[in-house]
């Protein structure tokens, strides 16, 4: 066996734990994170009860070598991104625990489930108000964007 | 603002900073490189009085320095990256506990019953062994060994290593946030504003780089049952550097010098 960085030795325990013992509504595409530890597809099922029951999402996950030093880089994918204020139409995603409020002790799993939680609470499907200006200039890395954090209540 | 534009990124309205955002990471990124390619994480011993080298043309600081020579003769730079506190006081007990063995094993035992303490209170289990097994790993490899001088040694080298030294720093930050939470009524009359015990943990002791202030001593000192005096040297009135005991009245066992946003090891 090769021996593993403590960044894919970290990826392989998450991965173990992901596949074994899911969040409701959350499945990972272990096959495709065969190929690449670092760059992972997670399907998400919008909750029953909420505004987003019966739809499905696509998050993508990206890890540097610094991984979990460093936060991983997640936007939605796919042809179904959530209309949601803190979700931009391009799949970036405003949450402090993917930039400022990271820390190592969060994981792929802690992500999921403040993602569907966020998700959750929403009262009202509309896209953030500056979401035309946003996805014109953005970075593709939504890490490069500055977030400003107001409101933890949606 | 409304609820409406609560949640924008910072870049908002203006097309000339369209690639403000950038400039800034960008910019950010360069000190942090400036400052990890010439400070090293945890530095040699120095004399007291070099810090005068700093501050030649500060008369405040000179006067105060003169002061805190009288009471120390050494000082140990830690990196200023925002995690100085945490791992200039795990590097200072450990430092400490190799020249008392017992002492160290009771250390050792708290640190091996932590983990459990830690997954009760809701950490996830692979995340805090993560830390817990490296931080565990580097306490065994310096109780193996019997010379102190090697063992010192060890220390220093093990501190330098960005990978085992951020482990520590990430295991301690761990352990100072469930005293927080262990003890939330009393350490909720600390925290300013509406924040609850567990989001200021969440926000503000977890992630790297945060950096501390008295609440985050006084739970660290608290999870790890022991005692830290601060020196407090700024451009205050006076000639002579404060100091405080945390917790109060303790008989404290690691010496940290404050300066405004930054705390290196010091030794009478």
């Amino acid at each position: 066996m090769t021996c593993l960085s403590p960044s894919e030795r970290r990826l392989q325990k998450e991965l173990m734990s992901l596949i074994k013992d899911p969040p409701p509504g959350v499945s990972v595409d272990a096959d495709q994170v065969e190929q690449n530890l670092f760059l992972w597809t997670i399907h998400m099922e919008g909750a029953s009860g909420t505004l987003y029951e019966g739809e499905r999402f696509q998050l993508q996950f990206k890890f540097s070598n610094k991984y979990p030093f460093d936060s991983p880089e997640v936007t939605f994918t796919g042809s179904n991104i959530p209309v949601h204020p803190h979700i931009y139409s391009n799949g970036h995603i405003c949450l402090s625990i993917l930039t400022d409020d990271w820390s190592p002790a969060l994981s792929v799993q802690s992500v999921c489930l403040s993602i569907v939680s966020m998700l959750s609470s929403c009262k009202e499907k509309h896209r953030p108000p500056d979401n035309a200006f946003y996805v014109k200039t953005c970075n593709k890395n939504p890490k490069k964007t500055k977030w400003w954090y107001h409101d933890d209540s949606v | 603002m409304g609820d409406e534009g609560e949640n924008v990124p910072a870049n908002e309205s203006n097309d000339s900073v369209v690639n403000q955002d950038e400039l800034i990471l960008a910019q950010q990124r360069q000190i942090e490189k400036e400052i990890s390619e010439s400070i090293p994480l945890v530095g040699e011993l120095d004399s007291v009085t070099s810090l005068c080298k700093e501050y030649s043309t500060d008369d405040v600081y000179l006067e105060k320095i003169k002061d805190l020579a009288s009471k120390y003769s050494h000082v140990r730079r830690t990196r200023p990256d925002g995690n100085c506190f945490f791992r200039a006081f795990s590097y200072a007990i450990l430092e400490k506990l190799l020249c008392d063995k017992d002492s160290f094993n009771t250390f050792y035992k708290l640190a091996e019953n932590s983990k459990n303490i830690l997954v009760e209170l809701g950490f996830q289990q692979f995340t805090v062994e993560d830390f817990y097994e490296t931080y565990m790993e580097v306490l065994k490899r310096l109780s193996d060994i019997d010379n102190l001088d090697d063992a010192k040694k060890e220390l220093h080298i093990i501190f330098n290593e960005q990978g085992y030294s951020d482990y520590m720093v990430v295991y301690l930050r761990l352990l100072t946030s469930a005293q927080l939470q262990k003890e939330k009524d009393f350490y909720s009359c600390f925290i300013e504003g509406h924040r609850t015990v567990v989001d200021f943990c969440h926000q503000e002791v977890e992630p790297m780089y945060k950096e501390s202030d008295h609440i985050h001593i006084m739970a660290a000192c608290s999870a790890l049952n022991t005692g830290v005096r601060v020196l407090y040297m700024d451009r205050g009135v006076g000639s002579s550097v404060t100091q405080h005991d945390l917790p109060e009245g303790c008989s404290p066992s690691v010496h940290l010098l404050y300066r405004p946003g930054h705390y290196d090891i010091l030794y009478p």
